[in-house]
């Protein structure tokens, strides 16, 4: 059987929790690899990580005592961080010399980068942020979203390459835990730069700190999108907002990037991951990027013209209609109440 | 220095998919500073050659298109075995695309491409620092939680382009009127490969997302869905 190997997710000289998803994910593919084979006696896929860093002895320590797994420490002394090329570089002669069956990468803004080159390096078929893994008899099928999120693919790789797939974090949930018997950890050296070429070099990683204060505070976000339609309507999106205590304005990412809104206000993988008691999305269509930062949210509501946007099916209760005529009508009819007590 | 962006059509006839005219638009304030030129190619059908107006419009200098007739799903790979093959000659300092189509939301075109053409890649990119005396172009990408990654890539190299802060500009009537005398090169799928380049995925099926919550709809005229979320809220205890 060929090996499932998993490229663990380093940053700042430490893994990343997306990592343990990644490990999960790996353990569905086997068993799943395993009850597709008739008999399904032989020995089920080894399953590895490699940590590619300057110093993964301690890292790859970490990966073998919380998750049993085997772990390759790729120590790359001149890896102070990140960059596609030293990625792709370095994990390509290791990973033809195992010749795996999957690669899995996670799809964050680092697996995104070098995943896809690495797959043309290893003359893979490759499928990027795979939601979902199932078997259909005839052998496993990966489902990815497309056409704006509104629909999944369902894909599956022609035989006889190996796959790199990216998966997408959230999904395959997992919670490492200390265990008696941890993997084995293996060691191997490889050198990049400075004899070859260089042609990327990392600088430093722009931090900001203490934002999304405001949101990760608040018990109800009203978030607005691009479907109200004019910058002047984020009044009337506020004065909704302000009708609820311990509240705040969130906003989808095309707002921020007109510059209607500051980026304290976006919600998403690229602003802030949330969780209030109640999230009111106006006008937001429910992209995987947007959904990603809110799902964690108690109660989801969403108003939207379009009964078919995205976001219904991951909203407790959805309103159809223009959300500015929403806002007025919902907002007149507390006021009247108001004025009868 | 010599630019080459890569578009898609968008959901609608003639319209760049809306990553990709960010990544035109960044190609442009470039073209502006440094009297760049700035070439498009697109992969797709005839009608596709309209995106190739529409950058014209915009500001664009040349265009290549590659006629292809594959529909449905077309695998990232596929696509970027074409533009390599038609960009290999061109001897471009910066290749742009966007960080990913509207329709497939693959994002591995760009990566691929530069794999293909062996130059390095930077995805998710929202600043540029071009400085062409160096052959150089620091950058800024994004990474989660608002970081962003700093390197300096010599050129030529491949940057995928984040939608940021500058808006992709309107077609300019004076560009408009131009475009005609522009030319369009076109290539058949053919002449690139005679054998054709086959993709390594295969899509089965579209399914739609499953549901993670109910999504009940409420009914009736504005005021009775307004009445009726007040009484949710109240239910839940959330006014
Ligand atoms: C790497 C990457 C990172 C990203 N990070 C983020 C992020 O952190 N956060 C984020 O939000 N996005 C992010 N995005 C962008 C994301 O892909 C979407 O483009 C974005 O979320 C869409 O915002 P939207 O829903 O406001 O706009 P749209 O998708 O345009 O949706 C507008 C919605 O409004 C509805 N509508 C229109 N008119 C009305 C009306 N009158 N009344 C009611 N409804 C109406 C429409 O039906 C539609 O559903 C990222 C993208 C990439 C590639």
């Amino acid at each position: 059987m060929k090996p499932i190997l998993i490229i663990a997710e380093v940053m700042d000289g430490c893994i990343r929790p997306v990592t343990w998803e990644l490990i999960a994910a790996a353990r569905v593919i086997r068993d799943l690899i395993q009850t597709n084979r008739a008999g399904g006696k032989r020995k089920a896929a080894q399953i590895a990580v490699i940590v590619p860093a300057q110093d993964p002895v301690p890292l790859a320590r970490e990966i073998s005592s919380l998750t049993k797994v085997d772990v390759l420490a790729l120590k790359v002394p001149t890896l102070v961080a990140y960059t596609s090329e030293a990625y792709k570089e370095c994990l390509a002669p290791l990973i033809q010399e195992l010749a795996p069956s999957h690669i899995l990468v996670a799809h964050t803004s680092q697996g995104r980068d070098f995943a896809p080159g690495l797959a043309i390096r290893l003359n893979a078929a490759s499928i990027s942020g795979v939601n979902q893994i199932r078997s259909d008899g005839d052998g496993l099928l990966y489902s990815r979203p497309g056409m704006n999120n509104t629909r999944n693919m369902v894909l599956r790789p022609e035989p006889g390459f190996p796959l790199v797939l990216t998966l997408t974090p959230g999904i395959f949930l997992a919670r490492p835990c200390q265990v008696k018997d941890p993997g084995a950890v293996m060691v191997r050296e490889i050198s990049f730069g400075p004899k070859q070429p260089v042609r990327m070099v990392h600088q430093k990683i722009a931090r900001r700190e203490n934002e999304h204060q405001a949101l990760k505070k608040a018990h109800t976000i009203v978030a607005a999108g691009r479907g109200i339609g004019e910058r002047s309507n984020l009044e009337s999106v506020a004065r909704f907002a302000k009708y609820f205590s311990a509240s705040a304005l969130g906003a989808s990412r095309p707002l921020v990037d007109m510059g209607w809104i500051g980026y304290d206000h976006q919600v998403g993988i690229t602003g802030a991951s949330v969780a209030p008691r109640l999230y009111i999305a106006c006008g937001i269509s429910g992209s995987s990027q947007h959904l990603a930062g809110m799902k964690g949210s108690d109660w989801v509501v969403s108003i939207n013209k379009h009964p078919e946007a995205p976001i219904c099916s991951h909203a407790d209760v959805c309103i159809v209609a223009d959300v500015i005529d929403f806002i007025r009508v919902f907002l007149e009819q507390e006021d009247a109440l108001q004025g009868k007590i | 220095m010599k630019i080459l962006v890569c578009i898609k059509q968008g959901s609608e006839d003639g319209e760049i998919s809306r990553f990709d005219e960010f990544a035109l638009e960044e190609a442009l304030v470039l073209k502006d500073r440094f009297k760049a030129r700035v070439d498009v190619i697109t992969a797709g059908p005839e009608s596709a050659v309209a995106v190739i107006r529409r950058a014209f419009g915009m500001g664009a200098d040349q265009g290549i298109h590659i006629v292809t007739r594959d529909s449905g799903f077309v695998s990232a790979f596929v696509t970027a075995s074409y533009l390599a093959a038609a960009a290999e000659k061109g001897n471009y300092d910066l290749i742009f695309t966007g960080i990913m189509s509207q329709d497939m939301m693959q994002g591995q075109t760009g990566p691929m491409l530069a794999e293909l053409l062996g130059l390095p890649c930077a995805t998710g990119v929202v600043k540029n620092y071009l400085t062409p005396a160096l052959g150089l172009v620091p950058i800024e990408r994004e990474m989660e939680n608002g970081c962003r990654d700093c390197l300096d890539i010599r050129l030529p190299a491949v940057l995928t382009i984040q939608a940021g802060s500058l808006l992709p500009r309107y077609p300019s009537l004076s560009n408009m009127l131009a475009a005609g005398k522009k030319s369009i090169t076109t290539l058949a799928q053919g002449d690139l490969f005679p054998v054709p380049v086959k993709p390594k995925e295969v899509l089965i099926t579209i399914e739609c997302p499953e549901k993670t919550r109910a999504g009940l709809g409420l009914e009736g005229t504005l005021l009775d869905q307004a009445r009726q979320l007040k009484a949710f809220l109240q239910e839940k205890d959330l006014v």
